[in-house]
């Protein structure tokens, strides 16, 4: 008995050294932190102007280099982009005054401002913009957020013009340019861009170590005005790290999940942020059997439970979309049943749901029939069952999906909810259910979840191995459109024309949460509709946010 | 003299009115924690999945008599969660312990009967398993089967038979030059005669307490490399996934998550090394002269 006892404190000395070196490290980065802030405020009269933010985990990684793909998500940051997405999820002019389309959709001219500086002091023109796309075109396996493949040229049509010429119309290409910040074309080191990027956007690098910490600093020549914060930390830790630091007061922004949100921090209030992301359910659409594909691989697909429309129909009109808000996100997010309504071609056409008794009857009558009373119907000796698989690493998808699992099961439908690895994942789609996560302001969303060719030949690309041939056709017209409202009304057809199928099951259309300190303004109004990823699109307006008085 | 010897302790220990002897209350702690851990184990086949399913309206519960381990954000029921998690990593380390100790058997006496080429080749073995650090073989093999069960299962019991392989060569290679076994052989004994009546019984002591000494290795193990999640997979109630999805929650005060599970988890791995030690003086009470 003496050993256990001696075992007993051994195990207990070894914890709490253990708890005790974890809590000094983490309070020693924060007290550095801490002192970083302090270090900037003589000069803001008793009030400190720099923030500490923890945006989400695993974001300051990669290079911060925008044609290696670094900051390619629309707004402005270290560097700017010809154009950006503005709160309405439309397109404003950023370094570019204006733009045109021609007639064939194969032009673009975009018309620059003058008098714009990068950070360094050199002056911005043509030349940089021909300079930062040709590069990513040579370089295009470097850069996997923008993608210029369509692109044939691109030339200074004088100082402060520039012209792209397609290989074929595109009408998603505003897009890409509003993901991609300019380099300067004198200044351009490719390796010390990685750290230190130098762009034209509101905040300059002051220091960068990839997955601790970054640093910036307010670009006082901005052109449109210097931020009122002069600097800002963000940190990287992980979720619960950051949230135990912002309980200790350390921390101005802190990302948090859902399952937080009830919890409160003295000092900071909860913000919770509108989302274009949807998170829904790919049903496999093939009857079961072997596909050949045009790489000539042939596959395994198909499913004989979600194959049937009726079964889709029933999903879809008998889940309670609330119900399951408020089981697994503890009622954060809001009902989808499509693309949201925040995004200009998102059509929102909606229908009731939860109709229980209106699911039972759909079943009913195409034959699912509970026969041997263990609540699951069936239909030829075929249990109305399939799986749904959710990425290890998410523990939202995975609470979304067991919360749907209960809800469908009222009507007499089992989802068997397993966990895997990404790599897995993409194989079992093609035969079982997926959890989703999809958020962007391109629509060229709708092409690779709803277009025919992509299924087995693209990862993640049409998981439910959907086909429509009106469906294609009106990708491939949205596509090739010359303007704007000609390929948002397309793109709202091309919906209308898949909704009756419901290939996907959506369910919610998340609100990314937030603790945000009570001195911080983060400008609420300006926030865009944040995209895919929790975490970093809360600073896309960081220009903007202000310290209250 | 055995039999004379337990008599006189008998005697003392009635002397002494309800304070059992040392060999008693060793036995006492090994039939506990035999008991203990058979009852987890079968628990565990016994709980329906029923007792532990979903229920939001019971979701984060602080312990209570309704469920003493509490609930988690799925208002799962963490008592009959925790057990049937601790009934799966016990399956797991019966099975470990099984494969590890045939192979170990195997090795260690070809290796010592053998010997020569054989001797050095499950040497290099032994060395090979011993030189990876523990804890990434365990990954390796596991990502390698395909994680889930399959993959924690093969991992451990793979990985545990090096020391006990030792153990048998060692315990086998001495009683080999021993003299009264020479002996045998000289007197025209055949291998298997003297292998059964001067090996065997040897040997065996050492061998069964090797055996209960990997379990608490093996569940450990188990638990180790489900919570870094290359193990069981989510959905199935393991003390890894448990330990895991509670760190989640710890940050927000639900410390019953974490706490208790994982005080399951050390009394059973302390129960069998307590039985493993008991058991040892009691087999092997050479052992009390090393």
């Amino acid at each position: 008995m003496k050993k256990i006892a001696g075992i007993l404190c051994i195990i207990l000395a070894v914890g709490s050294v253990l708890a005790g070196c974890g809590k000094g490290a983490a309070g020693g980065t924060a007290g550095n932190l801490g002192q970083e802030g302090s270090a900037g405020s003589p000069e803001g009269e008793g009030r400190s102007p720099s923030i500490v933010c923890y945006v989400g985990h695993g974001f300051w990684d990669g290079s911060l280099d925008p044609v290696k793909g670094g900051f390619s998500y629309g707004y402005d940051f270290i560097s700017s982009g010809l154009v950006r997405v503005n709160p309405e999820a439309g397109y404003e002019g950023d370094l570019a005054e204006r733009w045109e389309v021609s007639e064939d959709a194969l032009a673009y001219t975009y018309y620059l401002k003058q008098g714009i500086q990068f950070h360094d002091g050199s002056g911005f023109s043509a030349e940089d913009v021909v300079f930062t796309y040709e590069t990513v075109m040579g370089n295009q396996g470097q850069n996997g957020e923008v993608d210029l493949s369509k692109v044939e040229k691109v030339e200074a049509v004088d100082e402060y013009t520039v012209k792209f010429t397609l290989k074929e119309p595109f009408s998603p290409f505003l897009d890409s340019t509003a993901q991609l910040g300019i380099v300067p074309k004198e200044g351009y080191r490719s390796e010390a861009f990685d750290q230190m990027p130098i762009g034209t956007g509101p905040w300059k690098v002051v220091q960068y170590d990839a997955g601790q910490q970054l640093i910036v600093e307010a670009n006082e020549s901005y052109f449109e005005g210097a931020p009122e914060i002069k600097r800002v930390t963000f940190v990287d830790m992980d979720n619960e790290a950051a949230f135990s630091n912002a309980k200790s007061g350390q921390l101005d922004v802190v990302m948090v999940q859902p399952s937080y949100a009830a919890e409160s921090v003295a000092g900071m209030h909860m913000e919770k942020l509108e989302t274009m992301d949807v998170r829904n359910i790919s049903l496999p659409c093939r009857e079961p059997g072997t596909f050949t594909n045009v790489n000539g691989e042939q596959v395994k697909v198909g499913n004989a439970v979600t194959s049937d429309v009726s079964v889709r129909k029933a999903l879809a009109i008998g889940v309670d979309r609330r119900q399951i808000i408020e089981n697994a996100f503890h009622g954060v997010g809001k009902p989808a049943e499509g693309w949201t309504g925040n995004l200009i071609w998102g059509n929102t056409a909606e229908y009731e749901d939860a109709q229980t008794e209106e699911a039972k009857r759909i079943l009913e009558e195409n034959g699912w029939k509970d026969t041997d009373g263990d609540g699951i119907r069936e239909k030829n000796g075929v249990e109305c069952a399939f799986e749904v698989y959710t990425p290890a690493d998410e523990q939202d998808r995975y609470m979304l999906a067991a919360a749907a699992a209960e809800s469908v099961k009222e009507f007499g439908i089992s989802m068997e909810v397993k966990q895997a690895t990404w790599d897995e994942i993409v194989e079992k789609t093609y035969t079982q259910g997926a959890v989703w996560g999809f958020g962007q302001f391109s629509p060229m969303v709708i092409d690779n979840q709803f277009q025919s060719g992509h299924f087995t030949v693209q990862a993640y690309a049409n998981p439910s191995g959907y086909e429509n041939p009106e469906v294609d056709s009106l990708i491939g017209e949205a596509i090739s459109a010359n303007n704007q409202e000609d390929a948002v009304a397309a793109w709202k057809k091309a919906q209308e024309a898949y909704a009756k199928d419901y290939p996907y099951l959506y369910l919610a259309n998340i609100e990314h949460c937030y603790f945000i300190s009570d001195r911080l303004d983060i400008s609420v109004d300006t926030q865009i509709p944040h995209p895919h990823g929790h975490g970093m699109p809360i600073i896309c307006n960081m220009k903007d946010w202000k310290i209250k008085e | 003299m055995k039999n004379k010897g337990k008599g006189k302790v008998q005697e003392v220990g009635k002397k002494t009115g309800i304070f059992l002897n040392r060999r008693k209350k060793t036995l006492l702690l090994v039939g506990f924690a035999a008991a203990y851990l058979t009852a987890a184990l079968l628990a565990g086949f016994w709980i329906s999945p029923k007792s532990y399913g979903v229920d939001y309206s019971a979701k984060f519960l602080p312990p209570c008599a309704a469920h003493p381990f509490g609930t988690d954000d799925m208002g799962r029921d963490m008592f009959f969660r925790s057990i049937k998690g601790l009934s799966n990593s016990i399956a797991i380390g019966v099975v470990a312990s099984a494969a590890s100790s045939a192979i170990a058997l195997a090795f260690g006496v070809t290796a010592a009967v053998k010997g020569g080429l054989a001797d050095r080749f499950v040497n290099w073995c032994v060395d090979l398993c011993m030189g990876i650090p523990h804890l990434i073989l365990l990954i390796l093999i596991s990502f390698m089967m395909g994680r889930g069960q399959k993959g924690v299962m093969a991992a451990v019991a793979l990985t545990h038979w090096p020391e006990l392989t030792r153990l048998v060569r060692a315990e086998v290679l001495q009683i080999r030059s021993a003299q009264y076994v020479q002996a045998s052989y000289r007197m025209g004994k055949t291998r298997l005669w003297v292998a059964w009546r001067h090996m065997v019984p040897q040997v065996l002591p050492v061998y069964l307490i090797g055996v209960i000494l990997l379990f608490p290795h093996a569940i450990m193990h188990e638990a180790a490399v489900t919570f870094l999640g290359f193990g069981f997979p989510a959905e199935v109630p393991a003390i890894g996934v448990i330990l895991s999805e509670s760190m989640k929650h710890i940050a927000a005060g639900n410390w019953w998550l974490a706490a208790f599970p994982g005080l399951l988890l050390l009394l059973a791995v302390m129960l069998f090394d307590v039985a493993g030690e008991s058991l040892k003086r009691l087999l092997n009470p050479n052992s009390g002269n090393e």
